[in-house]
């Protein structure tokens, strides 16, 4: 499941834009979850059927790097340290790699749902 | 209250030009339009077409590609572009492809032969626009995702390569054909293990594959029950612009002129039993190598009876009346520009291996001239109904139209065909078989092996 967002509401307003996106910058740094190493998708919690499905649609790379990157972080909560500096996610890595694939699913089962319930209206044949 | 305004556009519009179709609609069943059996053929920016207008109240429409299992690049390319065909396309989804064409009563199909892949649609008179549409979106944008492949192509890729390991029948058709062509045409039709699976479909190299496969000198379109004109103009509309993007690691279609070689294959099985027997053939009637006198032999050997409860009257019914426990059949395959006579006997294992003795006696006495002049006219006229009968059919013809296009630029006219199978001489006849038996045959045996013939124990050569 993709999580709530504002990032909408706010990109369509430069003016809001411009003020956030410095504070966004810092919350994501202060967050605490770079220093582990991971990314902000790696956060998205896996405990539901779509990103399951998601899950199973990264390519195989993808995949093997997020598990990768959790275990490390798993380790570094068990010692209770931080990654070294050079090994923190920096925002360039930051990237989203498996929202786009949330979204598409959550188009595809919106898009079933709606044609379930679609009632075809045929205009009187002359 | 209805988000998905796109279907609902689509389907106002196609009921939009059913409105204004008024004067198709208003047409009984029963009046044809011109009701040939020809096919009307003209070309739209490099796409060939053809349409009949049978009369009916339904059209059936198919793109037919060159790209069978005989030009495929790696094994398992073409099965896995047949089952993309109305997968998601960069304008919708699968799902939303399936229902509209339920929504407006129209039903999808897509298969693959040797020499072609077919994706078409059947569907009522008035919705051909919206249905050349659909195809011509199929052909030139669909997506090939890798999450489509892996959940829903490659599962069904591995149930089919199930299926055919379970058919002795499919089984010993596909060896005989490795053995008479090796590549090319022997490629297996769907798949016998899962190296393709595992070493060569990934969803890049099918959008590879289909670019080669779907370029626009590489299939036809035909229409069965279509007007003309109006056929015509719908696929200049839709057509015109529907080119696949080019990929550069494209294949390129390998069209070498395929050979013969013959010899003998055997393969221990422990579902059924089959023998099958093949000698070269004739090409397709549009082919370089059409031989008439194949198709009267062909239904001179026959086999399988025409009438119920009785063994036949064919040559081999006749001679494998003992054998209760064998069933035999005679097919020509036909191809572009080769072919393969094949004698399949399937059934219990002992009555499979005397049947195929019969068999081999048979075709000797056909070359020694020991047939009647009845049987002989029974055969010619059998084998100009069989090949008339199969041009009539909607799906063979749209096959055998496509295939004749795209591969010779000509259409299949079924008038000629009968005509060329009429003329056919008993002596024509006799030479035919002799040259068969003074050949290399092919032999493939599925089954029980030990009980089994050899081909040297049922008298032929490979």
């Amino acid at each position: 499941m993709s999580y709530p967002t504002m990032a909408g509401f706010i990109m369509k307003r430069p003016w809001l834009k411009n003020w956030m996106i410095p504070v966004a910058k810092w919350y994501k740094q202060a967050a605490g979850y770079r220093q582990l190493g991971l990314r902000a998708d790696d956060l998205i919690p896996e405990e539901n059927e779509t990103v399951l499905l998601a899950l199973k649609r990264l390519p195989p790379k993808e995949a093997y790097d997020r598990i990768f990157r959790l275990r490390r972080a798993f380790q570094c909560s068990l010692a209770q340290t931080l990654l070294p500096k050079e090994q923190w996610t920096t925002p360039e890595e930051d990237r989203l790699y498996l929202s786009p694939i949330i979204k598409e699913i959550e188009a595809e089962k919106k898009e079933r749902e709606d044609l379930d319930v679609m009632v075809p209206k045929k205009p009187a044949t002359s | 209250m209805l988000p998905n305004t796109g279907l609902i556009r689509s389907a106002q519009s196609g009921l939009r030009r059913q409105c204004l179709n008024t004067t198709i609609q208003h047409r009984g069943l029963a009046a044809a339009a011109s009701g040939s059996f020809s096919y009307e053929t003209g070309d739209a920016s490099g796409v060939k077409f053809a349409s009949r207008d049978i009369p009916g109240a339904t059209t059936t429409l198919a793109v037919v590609a060159r790209a069978g299992t005989r030009f495929q690049p790696y094994p398992g390319y073409s099965e896995a572009l047949h089952k993309y065909a109305f997968k998601g396309t960069t304008r919708r989804s699968a799902l939303r492809i399936n229902r509209e064409a339920e929504l407006l009563g129209g039903q999808l199909f897509a298969y693959h032969t040797r020499e072609n892949l077919v994706i078409g649609a059947k569907f009522l008179r008035d919705d051909l626009p919206y249905f050349t549409e659909l195809l011509a979106e199929v052909v030139s944008q669909t997506r090939y995702t890798r999450h489509e492949l892996e959940e829903e192509i490659v599962p069904a890729v591995q149930e089919e390569r199930k299926k055919l390991l379970k058919d002795v029948h499919g089984m010993a058709v596909n060896s005989a054909h490795a053995i008479a062509f090796h590549r090319g045409l022997g490629e297996p039709l769907h798949q016998t293990s899962s190296v393709a699976v595992n070493k060569y479909i990934n969803n890049e190299w099918i959008h590879d594959w289909a670019s080669t496969a779907y370029a626009k000198s590489n299939y036809a379109l035909v229409a069965n029950g279509a007007q003309a004109s109006e056929f015509s103009k719908w696929t200049k509309e839709f057509f015109s612009d529907a080119q696949i993007q080019t990929r550069q690691n494209a294949p390129s279609i390998d069209s070498t002129q395929s050979k013969y070689h013959g010899g003998e294959e055997r393969i221990a099985h422990d579902g059924g039993n089959a023998l099958v027997l093949a000698f070269p053939g004739s090409s397709s009637f549009t082919g370089g190598s059409w031989k008439p006198e194949i198709a009267v032999l062909a239904s001179l050997l026959g086999g399988e009876s025409s009438v119920k409860w009785a063994p036949g009257f064919s040559l081999l019914s006749k001679a494998t009346e003992a054998f209760p426990g064998a069933h035999i059949t005679t097919q020509s395959a036909t191809y572009s520009d080769a072919g393969l006579l094949h004698v399949s006997v399937t059934g219990k294992a002992t009555d499979v291996r005397s049947a195929g003795t019969e068999v081999v006696k048979a075709i000797k006495a056909v070359a020694d001239g020991q047939i009647s002049q009845e049987d002989f006219k029974k055969a010619v006229a059998t084998a100009r109904f069989r090949a008339l009968e199969t041009g009539q059919s909607t799906e063979a013809g749209i096959l055998q139209t496509g295939a004749g296009l795209v591969h010779g630029g000509k259409a299949h006219q079924i008038d000629e065909l009968g005509t060329s199978i009429g003329k056919v001489t008993e002596s024509q006849l006799k030479t035919v078989a002799k040259t068969l038996l003074e050949g290399k045959a092919t032999v493939s045996s599925v089954g029980d092996l030990n009980i089994l013939p050899f081909a040297e124990e049922i008298g032929v050569q490979v």
